[in-house]
């Protein structure tokens, strides 16, 4: 059997300890989630509910049609995040590959652009939301986030890395730009773009600031958003707030089990260096 | 196919901030007979890869033409030429497997899959990666991604094969089997093959006709049998062999030379302009150590393989020939040698021409 020293020991208790700092929030949201009001606010606290309940869920469904937060959510995500990804790997592969005059100068201006900040934009593009006369619908949520200048430095970096002879090895077996990008270039650049991916699924999902603006109608509220209104009809029920919170928490967290290995390699692999 | 080069010039703006522009290949013409094996020699630097990527469309040319037969094809793309690369490198599609990567032009030509994977798998067999077909090409040792390479770059039936330096990231023994393989299959294809390598010997030994390049200028263009034999230039006849030639400069003067460092004169019965300042050039094959009349001292007897070697001094000049095994020197002795005719060439010392 393989020794195992004191070293090992005291590292994985402290990376236990660590862990469980991590997920006690969580734990605790599930767990107070299934309380009643009662037992909830009781003092000392109960650390596992006397009789669990699904009542505070029913309770969050009924208050508010979260399934249709849900559904905006999913929309406006996958829509923005299949856009950007689009966007950013014909960009990436334009300032990469293609040689046009000025090439360099504007894609110096674009990077340049990163630099101003996102909330002195928020204006801006309202009123331009508002002037095409989109305010109050899923567009809006989606049409002003369906490019990324950071996600195309990033990815055109990495198609830069790419040896020219490949470029030249596809040209001659017959591919245009076009087939060479998406046969040679996407699939080796897959466990970066699935960084990308996730990272600009999940700025989407969690996005909030945004929707709060745009967005007035129930029918047209994503979960962020939703929860939010729902702290108002919750009041000061912790045990249907948590409820709420699972609600919007829990699909994220059964996509992460899912992805898990590819958002590791993706970031391990170094689908982020520069 | 045949191929025509024409005045073909590629200048690029220089890398460093001088502002020069380098001319990588300077106002050459050649034609390659159709179904031979031409490899474009020359040392680093010489402008044998430009050459290769003018040919195959990667570059654009600054001047001059190329037709393939008679169709002038210089402002052709890639895509649109029909030829196939093989780069040093071997640039395999690192995410596909070995049969992909020889499908891939077929499957960008649109041919129908099983027609591709059978045609693939014709090809695989031909170069003999038949067993490595669904590795991935990071799972296959050098020589056998660079036979993928070779089987990718047939699988379209090409016009015109081109390789840059396909040997070079092997090791030595492989080397010499590969470059059999090559020439193998490139007479059981038939297809006109453009060999580029820094390498003479490999040259020599696989090739029916040789381009000896130097800064971008061709030097010689003929039969791999001619460039040995008939050399153009100092470059070529110093370039081509191995032992390099010997060469000894001095004076032409009454119908000999006279080395520097010695009074001696080498008698020689190609004509030069007297009081020339000349190189004269022989291989090592043509020193004869029996019959000469010109005087040597012994540095050196040393054996190379099978064969014996004697290094001696004509005045400063240290020559190399080949002898008789039971030829019998030490260091110090003094010979008298002599020059066959055939592999003894005379050069002008100044402009490299041969008289
Ligand atoms: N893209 C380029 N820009 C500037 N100079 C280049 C470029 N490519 C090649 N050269 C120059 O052209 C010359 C010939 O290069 P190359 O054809 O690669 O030589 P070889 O293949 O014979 O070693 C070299 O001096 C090289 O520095
Ligand atoms: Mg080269």
């Amino acid at each position: 059997m393989k020794k195992i020293n004191l070293g090992t020991i005291v590292l994985y208790i402290l990376l236990a300890v660590g862990g469980l700092i991590m997920i006690f929030p969580f734990i605790w949201m599930l767990i107070s989630s299934m309380k009643t009001w009662a037992e909830c606010g009781s003092m000392p606290p109960t650390w596992w509910p006397k009789d669990p309940t699904l009542e505070n869920y029913v309770y969050a469904f009924k208050t508010a049609p979260f399934l249709k937060y849900f559904r905006n959510s999913l929309i406006v995500t996958v829509l923005c995040t299949g856009i950007t990804m689009f966007n950013t790997i014909l960009c990436a592969f334009t300032f990469s590959r293609l040689r046009f005059p000025g090439r360099d100068i504007i894609f110096s201006i674009m990077v340049s652009l990163m630099m101003i900040p996102y909330e002195m934009l928020i204006i801006t593009n309202y009123t331009t939301i508002v002037k095409m006369g989109l305010y109050d619908t899923l567009a809006a949520l989606i049409i002003p986030f369906t490019s990324s200048i950071f996600y195309t430095y990033i990815l055109r970096n990495f198609f830069l890395s790419i040896p020219d002879s490949l470029y030249y090895s596809a040209r001659i077996d017959g591919a245009s730009n076009w087939q060479y990008l998406w046969n040679v270039m996407v699939p080796i650049a897959k466990p970066s773009l699935v960084t990308i991916g996730l990272l600009n699924a999940l700025t989407c999902w969690n996005s909030f600031m945004w929707s709060i603006l745009v967005v007035g109608s129930v029918n047209n509220r994503t979960l962020p958003f939703g929860l939010f209104a729902f702290t108002d009809q919750a009041g000061i029920r912790f045990e249907r707030l948590m409820a709420g919170s699972s609600i919007v928490v829990i699909p994220v967290i059964i996509l992460f089990l899912f992805c898990r290995k590819q958002i590791v390699t993706g970031v391990s692999k170094g689908g982020l260096k520069g | 196919m045949k191929v025509t080069i024409k005045d073909l010039t590629k200048r690029f703006a220089s890398r460093d901030k001088t502002g020069e522009t380098v001319t990588a290949v300077d106002t050459l013409s050649a034609e390659f007979e159709s179904g031979k094996l031409i490899a474009l020699l020359g040392p680093s630097g010489c402008g044998k890869s430009t050459m290769l990527n003018m040919l195959s469309g990667i570059l654009p040319v600054t001047s001059g033409k190329i037709y393939f037969d008679d169709k002038d094809v210089t402002e052709l793309s890639p895509d649109k030429r029909e030829v196939g690369l093989v780069f040093q490198n071997y640039a395999l599609y690192p995410h596909m497997t070995v049969l992909e990567n020889i499908c891939f032009p077929l499957k960008i030509k649109k041919v129908r899959k099983e027609e591709r994977i059978a045609k693939a798998v014709e090809i695989a067999k031909m170069v003999h990666i038949e067993d490595y077909l669904k590795r991935l090409p990071k799972e296959l040792s050098g020589g056998q991604q660079q036979r993928v390479a070779i089987a990718r770059a047939l699988v379209k039936q090409p016009k015109l094969l081109l390789l840059d330096e396909p040997l070079s990231n092997l090791d030595a023994k492989l080397r010499i089997e590969m470059r059999e393989e090559i020439r193998r299959i490139q007479r059981e294809s038939g297809v006109t093959t453009v060999f580029v390598t820094h390498d003479q010997e490999e040259a020599t030994s696989i090739s029916d006709y040789i381009l000896l390049m130097k800064l971008g200028v061709m030097q010689q263009f003929s039969a791999t049998r001619d460039i040995y034999n008939n050399p153009a230039n100092l470059f070529v006849a110093d370039f081509i062999g191995n032992p390099t030639i010997n060469q000894i400069h001095g004076v032409y003067v009454n119908g000999g030379i006279k080395p520097d460092g010695s009074d001696e004169i080498i008698p020689c019965s190609i004509k030069a302009n007297e009081n020339d300042r000349v190189v004269l050039a022989v291989r090592p094959e043509s020193v004869l150590f029996e019959g000469g009349q010109t005087t040597g001292t012994v540095n050196d007897m040393y054996s190379s393989g099978k064969d014996w070697l004697v290094n001696f001094n004509i005045g400063d000049t240290e020559l190399r020939g080949y002898c008789d095994a039971d030829y019998n020197v030490q260091e110090g002795s003094v010979i008298k040698v002599g020059f066959r005719d055939k592999g003894q060439f005379l050069f002008n010392e100044e402009t490299g021409e041969r008289y």
